[in-house]
């Protein structure tokens, strides 16, 4: 089973720091990574390996703990324990920070972008997640401070194709949110998991949201609309997110991150025991399955890192192929074998 | 159980899980008692420390408090600042006091007033579906009837809010050229922007602030100076308490700006919230609407019935400061206001245009979005406003966090019904008040006094963040 989650190659990206987070660029050629080093890094392909092509230094006064690029590619976001957001933009001979976004009380913990690239997504130890809007002058305005949760809010995404909004916190929720007249407000709680929720992921279609978290378990939570046939309640004119699938027992520790990857519908977990691991959905016709989906796991590398391992990220292009992170400050790139007969 | 305060309050750290003993600044003073260095501590059942002697001896240990002051001086946390404010700002204490009233020797015994703010008023007539005046003459009987002496109005006050905005204006206005901070001036009179700005944007943004003060804090300088004088009393033979729609009220009168250190004694002593009020009425039993109406008092005999001020919910500053300085600098008669809602409704600019060229533009920046973009674009110097009415509360104070709330309907209808009835007083100009005018010259000595400046303005205090040595930087 091994094989199925091949290493390619490995870098040192972030020496002696903690390697934090990737983000693949849209077309898929480019690598960010951030970390305890303040620093944000971008990888590039040279022959069989990686090297780094940028280091962007001078933005953060402390630990760069996520980045996210703009859905045009123009535009990098980095999130740091410093309470500010950056917005780089590239330029000819490389990045440069073209707005700081300030705020948030302390520790901004993620950055995602809108899939319309409008709108930009923040969340930190302050338990606020903040919603801000960019005009044509590269103005950033707060539209949205959002309260929901009670704790420390550790990760919002946004819905691949609407103007949807979740996040993952430390009071061991997912929440989710939508514009509402001229707020943003929070629309559905996804309750469930035992301890902090540390990252969420969508599926190609937005129809499902993986969930992975401090009790050792990912969950798959399915959208369902009002009036659906199923006979899923919902409450107004608001879809219900029902847990319809938790994968437990796989992972001992933590599990930091979930990727699931657009092109091949693979699921990929970061977990703290240092392992990486791929999930695949047994395939199913019946509409009954697709209400209660299997998930088995197809790869599990369990020395992956010889730390944490913090992230995991699908190549958008490339299918197969998984960049993760760790404590240990490294990059490793894999190639993902869908195995025969799943 | 939710934070009471603004979101402004509740974003600035004010009680995040990281718990005040870790980033609690505050020095607790030790009084060392000189004896032999071993000792005991004891806890005793019901949780007092006694020190043991070796002798033997016991003797009890006193607590380490916190003040409320303390967490407005602290850029630690105000976690503690609920469990203070409850003991000391609530419809209990002002319930002890009324009780200590009835038992007390008669000069031991204090004159209670009670200042009533128009938007509480209001919230308390939509939810007894009576109107201003029945709700005012019924809410009068009813704290009378429980030991209450003077029931009176914080929109008399105002008048001194607004008149002293207006000119503060004009005046920073005339000398923008010399002070590069003296525009925009920012709006003064909510407490959860005031506290945030001192906390979080210090002396960055303190000169932008308007020195004026709140209606809350004149009608307290009134009370226990004017009043008290008229009375023969001393300021500290009040017990001043007010009824406000906001929990952050209760931090301003808090403030060591308003405390009188001759006597001992704050200006507002007590701030309880609509909310409260009406667990008063529970807890008493009464329905308002069954109470038998009282008459209105009034600081004067002069004064006519109830009446408002015109520019919505919050106070009006911006409508009436826009108003009196495009008379005042360019002699220009406005009549009516043209707002311009920009990103959303709580963020609307009113502009005065003479030829093309753009004399005044004013903005309204309500709840902590807009706050935000309104600081940001300061520090980016690209704000383009002369003044700006800051408040903390989407909506305004009409929708403070301490008004009632009601389940039965949206909060939105049930905010415009509020704003429906507070709009239908009949509205005057401050400058029409004779009450106001005499006192400038009875109270105050005229209005360019030393008394007036110091009854009428207050300063702010940048807090400086304590770099906490818990706080692990990485």
């Amino acid at each position: 089973m091994k094989e199925a989650l091949a290493l390619q190659s490995r870098v040192a990206a972030h020496p002696e720091a903690r390697c934090w987070f990737l983000a693949w660029s849209p077309g898929g050629a480019l690598l960010a990574s951030c970390g305890g080093d303040r620093a944000v890094r971008i990888w590039g392909r040279e022959g069989s390996g990686w090297v780094c092509r940028a280091v962007l230094s001078d933005g953060h006064q402390r630990t760069v703990r996520r980045v996210a690029w703009s859905p045009c590619g123009s535009y990098l976001a980095s999130a740091s324990f410093d309470a500010t957001t950056c917005i780089w933009k590239r330029c000819e001979d490389g990045f440069e920070c073209v707005t700081t976004l300030e705020g948030h009380e302390n520790e901004v913990k993620s950055v995602a972008w809108a899939p319309s690239g409008s709108l930009l997504a923040t969340c930190s130890r302050d338990k606020s997640v903040w919603v801000w809007e960019v005009d044509e002058e590269e103005e950033y305005e707060c539209v949205s401070v959002l309260n929901s949760h009670t704790q420390d809010v550790k990760h919002v995404v946004w819905h691949p194709n609407q103007e949807l909004l979740a996040s993952a916190s430390y009071d061991d929720t997912v929440k989710l949110y939508h514009e509402e007249e001229d707020d943003w407000v929070c629309c559905a709680t996804l309750e469930g998991h035992e301890s902090t929720v540390w990252s969420v992921a969508f599926d190609g279609s937005g129809e499902r949201l993986a969930s992975c978290s401090d009790d050792k378990t990912v969950r798959i939570w399915q959208c369902y609309r009002p009036g659906n046939e199923e006979g899923v309640a919902c409450s107004g004119t608001d879809p219900t997110w029902k847990c319809v699938c938790n994968l437990s027992g796989y992972h001992t520790r933590t599990i930091y991150d979930v990727a699931w990857c657009r092109l091949t519908g693979a699921l990929a977990t970061a977990c703290g025991d240092d392992a990486i691991r791929v999930f695949e959905e047994s395939t199913s016709s019946s509409p009954q399955q697709q209400q209660q989906p299997t998930f088995s796991l197809t790869a599990h590398v369990p020395r992956a890192h010889s730390q944490d391992v913090n992230c995991v990220a699908w190549n958008p292009k490339e299918p197969g192929l998984l960049a993760s992170c760790s404590d240990d400050g490294e990059i490793a790139f894999w190639k993902y074998q869908q195995p025969e007969g799943c | 159980m939710a934070s009471p305060f603004s979101g402004v309050l509740q974003l600035t750290d004010l009680d995040d899980y990281i718990g005040p003993s870790q980033e609690c600044i505050k020095p607790v003073k030790v009084e060392k008692k000189p004896g032999k260095a071993a000792a005991k501590i004891k806890i005793e059942a019901d949780g007092s420390y006694f020190q043991i002697t070796q002798d033997g001896e016991a003797q009890k240990l006193e607590k380490a408090k916190i003040t409320l002051n303390d967490c407005l001086a602290c850029s630690g946390c105000i976690t503690s600042a609920e469990s203070v404010l409850i003991t000391q700002q609530s419809h209990e204490e002002f319930y002890k006091t009324l009780a200590f009233n009835k038992t007390a020797a008669p000069n031991e015994q204090k004159l209670v007033v009670v200042s009533v703010s128009p938007q509480s008023r209001a919230s308390l007539a939509a939810k007894c579906k009576m109107s201003i005046l029945e709700t005012a003459k019924k809410l009068t009987a009813f704290l009378k009837s429980q030991g209450v002496h003077y029931v009176f109005d914080t929109t008399f006050s105002r008048n001194f809010s607004l008149l002293e905005s207006q000119k503060e204006f004009v005046k920073r206005f005339r000398k923008q050229s010399e002070d590069k901070k003296a525009l925009p001036m920012l709006a003064s009179a909510c407490p959860g922007w005031i506290c945030y700005a001192e906390k979080t944007h210090g002396s960055f943004i303190i000169p932008y602030i308007s020195t004026t003060k709140s209606p809350q804090q004149i009608m307290g300088s009134l009370i226990k100076g004017h009043f008290a004088e008229q009375q023969h009393l001393t300021p500290n033979k009040i017990y001043h308490v007010t009824v406000m729609p906001c929990y952050d009220k209760k931090l301003e009168a808090s403030r060591p700006d308003f405390f009188n250190q001759e006597y001992q004694t704050r200006d507002v002593d007590c701030v309880i919230t609509t909310g409260e009020v009406l667990k008063l009425l529970e807890q008493e039993r009464v329905s308002l609407p069954d109470v038998d109406p009282a008459p209105l008092d009034t600081i004067s005999a002069t004064e006519e019935e109830l009446t408002g001020h015109s520019g919505g919910g919050s106070g009006g500053y911006l409508e009436h400061i826009y108003k009196y300085a495009a008379k005042e600098l360019f002699g220009i008669e406005v009549d009516t206001i043209q707002y311009k809602p920009l990103k959303n409704k709580d963020f609307q600019e009113v502009t005065l245009e003479k030829d093309g060229v753009v004399l005044l533009q004013f903005a309204l920046a309500y709840g902590f979005r807009n706050i935000q973009n309104l600081v940001q674009k300061l520090k980016r110097g690209k704000s383009p406003y002369h003044y700006v009415e800051v408040m903390a509360c989407p909506s305004g104070c009409l929708n403070g966090g301490g008004q009632i709330k009601v389940e039965s309907e949206s909060s939105k209808d049930w905010l415009q019904q509020v704003e429906k009835l507070y709009e239908s007083l009949k509205t005057e100009t401050p400058e029409e008040n004779w009450t106001v005018t005499a006192l400038y010259e009875q109270w105050l000595g005229g209005p360019e006094s030393e008394k007036a400046r110091k009854a009428l303005h207050t300063e702010y205090h940048a807090v400086e963040k304590a770099s906490a040595g818990f706080n692990i930087k990485w």
